[in-house]
């Protein structure tokens, strides 16, 4: 509650107007839209997830999709081969992601990998985790591994095992969350050594913080979070490949938001979401309509528009915005 | 410096607004009476975009053919941009602006993501080209598939060998089966695994080699194969890896007796042919096909011919053949049923009986599960640049030709 008060009453009320309309929303919108709400608000939880190791911690990882993909299979292999339901399966996923995210966070701080070579590390590690699930018979392989959709499991909330508007609040609450964590962290003692490390590491250790300490909590607090993202992709869609759920792009797909959003910020990752998938559904109906059906032209628009948000709003769109609504704090 | 733009929030709220409202009003139904609206969802932009091109030029050419045969139905095409949440909320998107019957999607992964929008919403699905056995095995109500399962691809692969190795005469002793490890090699790796043993071949399999298709030459696994010196080379492959494959081969000197794929894409593409030449010549996918002698087909050729100029039907008859199926499916059931309300159309499309189709094989049918039992598969032989049936002789327009002539010397 403490990070909400210290919100001002404007911003407190547009906080407030916006949670209860998105709780509202399924009231007045269509599948369509749902579904469209669904992906915003998974790709603000995740933007929030790698928002904290870049925009707080300054370390720059291109291979989140590790740790998506981690705790998607995990989750996944455990209610397929076992049967354990997905919570339990979502803590096993995030203490797997963990020690990835440990291993990757020991190498990199421990040996002075920073930069983009601690970004290609990322990769390195995202790269050969799908190769090696490429190959795990446990998991199916290339092949892929398939969730079962069974009509008798369909009421199953708490096997998440259910429709649109159960994904809908989950994705929801997951986003909710995520923002009230990140907001908690980010006024926190943690939070504040964070940002001395992410502006000047030198200077921070020579004030006493312990860069290395305080960046492998970013790196294990934000592997974890991305894991519980994993689960719930995993059943939500109910198959995984690896070729696509450790992809490169996904990875990239994450970061976007925070990016164009506003990196470092709170409501960065949610705007950067609001802006994004939308703005890629709208093209895909806006091209149709146009007639313009040759391939890829969406991807062209698209590309298009972000580098105009980024030319408009080279520091993200919600700093420019919270200025223009009058949320900053005095 | 404050940052100075000339959008005002009330010009931003105003967006806000209208594109909220275009996202959450649903789009009036246009189809006119008595049309049947199919969106047809493929992979036309990203990873896949090669085979779902193919497939799009297919339901291009399709409506054509289909008016000739009296069926009405109206198009509506979405990329899904080879992603898998673009396939879903498009699926949504779709069937809210009034598509009656959904086809796709080409990849099993993307196939399944559409599927679980079409169970809720209760509207029928035709999957044109996906072979991961569970997506027919999940007990999904408004999903048929008319495309053989990977064991099913392989099992008829197989044994169309057997038939090639008689009609050729020849005598091979070993083979191996190199395959490329993405979702669908690793699926047609693990149906082979269980199915070779049981198939009583004449040669034995000495070897299975993966790859990775990203990889920029095939050198290593080549230099392995001609070690091993099999008679056949088994392959699963994609176009891209198809012709390094070729090229390393040729680079190597290796020449067994022939490459036949078991039921692949890769060898059959356009892609291939222009690049290796006079190189792709003689090699054979054994697989669903189109059947050159049916009048349906030639029909759909002639369409095809007038609507994708630029393209060869020969080399998209594959994806093509099986995508038009998919409507014509769905374009009979609906004359059938009177009615493009879910429930009815989709127990009309699962009694569909259509004797005469496009691809080889019997009646399109479906069983209880939803798959097509009687899709056959054909000797598919690179001639001239062109790939050709040899085999099942019913349908073959030309005799096979094994051992393959070498490399030195074609034209």
């Amino acid at each position: 509650m403490s990070v909400f008060a210290a919100l001002n009453g404007r911003a407190k009320l547009l906080l407030t107007l916006f949670v209860l309309g998105l709780a509202a929303a399924p009231l007045a919108a269509d599948r369509y839209l749902v579904s469209v709400l669904i992906l915003i608000f998974y790709f603000a939880y995740l933007g929030q997830a790698w928002n904290i190791m870049m925009g707080f911690a300054g370390q720059l990882s291109l291979g989140h999709s590790l740790y998506v993909g981690l705790g998607a299979y995990i989750a996944a292999a455990l209610w397929t081969k076992f049967g354990i339901g997905p919570w339990a399966g979502m803590f096993a996923g995030m203490a797997i992601a963990m020690a990835f995210g440990a291993a990757i966070g020991w190498l990199g701080f421990r040996f002075g990998i920073a930069g983009v070579y601690f970004a290609l590390l990322t990769i390195a590690f995202a790269e050969f985790t799908r190769i090696a699930f490429d190959h795990m018979d446990w998991t199916g392989r290339a092949g892929g591994l398939f969730l079962p959709v069974r009509a008798e499991q369909a009421g199953q909330w708490w096997n998440l095992r259910g429709g649109p508007l159960l994904f809908y609040y989950l994705a929801l609450a997951l986003m909710l969350g995520a923002l009230w964590l990140c907001a908690a962290l980010r006024a926190s003692r943690l939070g504040h050594y964070w940002l001395a490390v992410r502006e000047d590491e030198a200077a921070a250790r020579a004030l006493g913080i312990d860069a290395f300490a305080v960046k492998m909590q970013a790196v294990l607090i934000s592997s974890a979070m991305a894991a519980i993202g994993g689960t719930f992709y995993a059943f939500y869609y109910n198959n995984l490949f690896p070729a696509q759920i450790f992809d490169m792009s996904r990875s990239i797909e994450m970061i976007l938001a925070p990016i164009v959003g506003g990196l470092g910020t709170l409501f960065g990752p949610i705007l950067g979401a609001f802006i994004l998938t939308p703005l890629g559904e709208g093209l895909i109906a806006a091209t149709e309509e146009a007639g313009l059906s040759a391939p890829g032209t969406k991807a062209v628009f698209y590309g298009l528009a972000l580098m105009a948000i980024v030319w408009v709003a080279p520091s993200g769109v919600w700093p420019w915005l919270r200025r223009k609504l009058g949320l900053e704090t005095p | 410096m404050p940052l100075k733009t000339s959008v005002s929030r009330r010009a931003v709220l105003a967006g806000a607004a209208a594109g909220s409202a275009a996202l959450a009003a649903p789009s009036i139904v246009s189809a006119q009476a008595g049309t049947l609206r199919i969106g047809v969802l493929l992979p036309r932009s990203g990873l896949l975009a090669q085979a779902g091109q193919s497939c799009h030029r297919g339901a291009l050419a399709a409506p054509r053919v289909l008016a000739e045969l009296g069926y009405r139905v109206e198009l509506v095409h979405v990329d899904t941009e080879s992603n898998a949440d673009i396939a879903r909320t498009q699926a949504e998107r779709l069937i809210n602006d009034g598509a009656h019957v959904l086809t796709g999607a080409f990849d099993s992964g993307h196939t399944l993501a559409i599927a679980q929008v079409c169970e809720q919403r209760q509207v029928p699905f035709v999957v044109n080209i996906a072979a991961a056995p569970p997506i027919t095995e999940q007990g999904l109500k408004f999903l048929v598939r008319n495309f053989q399962t990977g064991p099913q691809l392989v099992t008829n692969g197989l044994r169309l060998i057997n038939n090639l190795i008689t009609a050729t005469k020849i005598a091979p002793k070993r083979a191996v089966f190199l395959h490329a490890n993405d979702t669908f090699g690793q699926a047609q790796r693990n149906a082979m695994d269980a199915i070779f043993p049981r198939t009583n071949m004449p040669f034995e399999l000495v070897e299975s080699i993966a790859y990775d298709p990203r990889a920029q030459d095939l050198s290593v696994e080549v230099t392995r194969l001609r070690s091993l010196r099999p008679d056949l080379v088994l392959v699963v492959t994609r176009a891209s890896d198809a012709i390094k494959l070729v090229r390393d081969m040729v680079r190597q000197r290796f020449e067994p007796m022939g490459i036949v794929s078991p039921g692949s894409p890769g060898m059959y593409d356009e892609e291939f042919y222009q690049a290796l030449g006079p190189l792709a010549d003689f090699h054979v996918s054994n697989l669903p096909w189109v059947n050159p002698k049916s009048a349906m087909t030639q029909a759909l050729e002639r369409s095809f011919a007038a609507t994708n100029p630029g393209n060869r039907f020969a080399a998209d008859g594959f994806n093509a053949g099986f995508t038009f199926e998919a409507l014509l499916i769905a374009a009979d059931a609906f004359k059938r049923a009177g009615t493009t309300s879910g429930v009815p159309l989709m127990e009309a499309i699962r009694a569909t009986n259509l004797a005469e189709h496009v691809m080889i094989g019997g009646p399109i049918r479906f069983d209880e599960k939803g798959q097509n039992p009687n899709i056959g598969s054909a000797c598919v032989q690179n001639r001239g640049r062109t790939p050709v049936v040899v085999l099942p002789e019913d349908n073959a327009t030309m005799a096979p030709v094994l051992p393959m002539p070498g490399w030195q010397g074609r034209t």
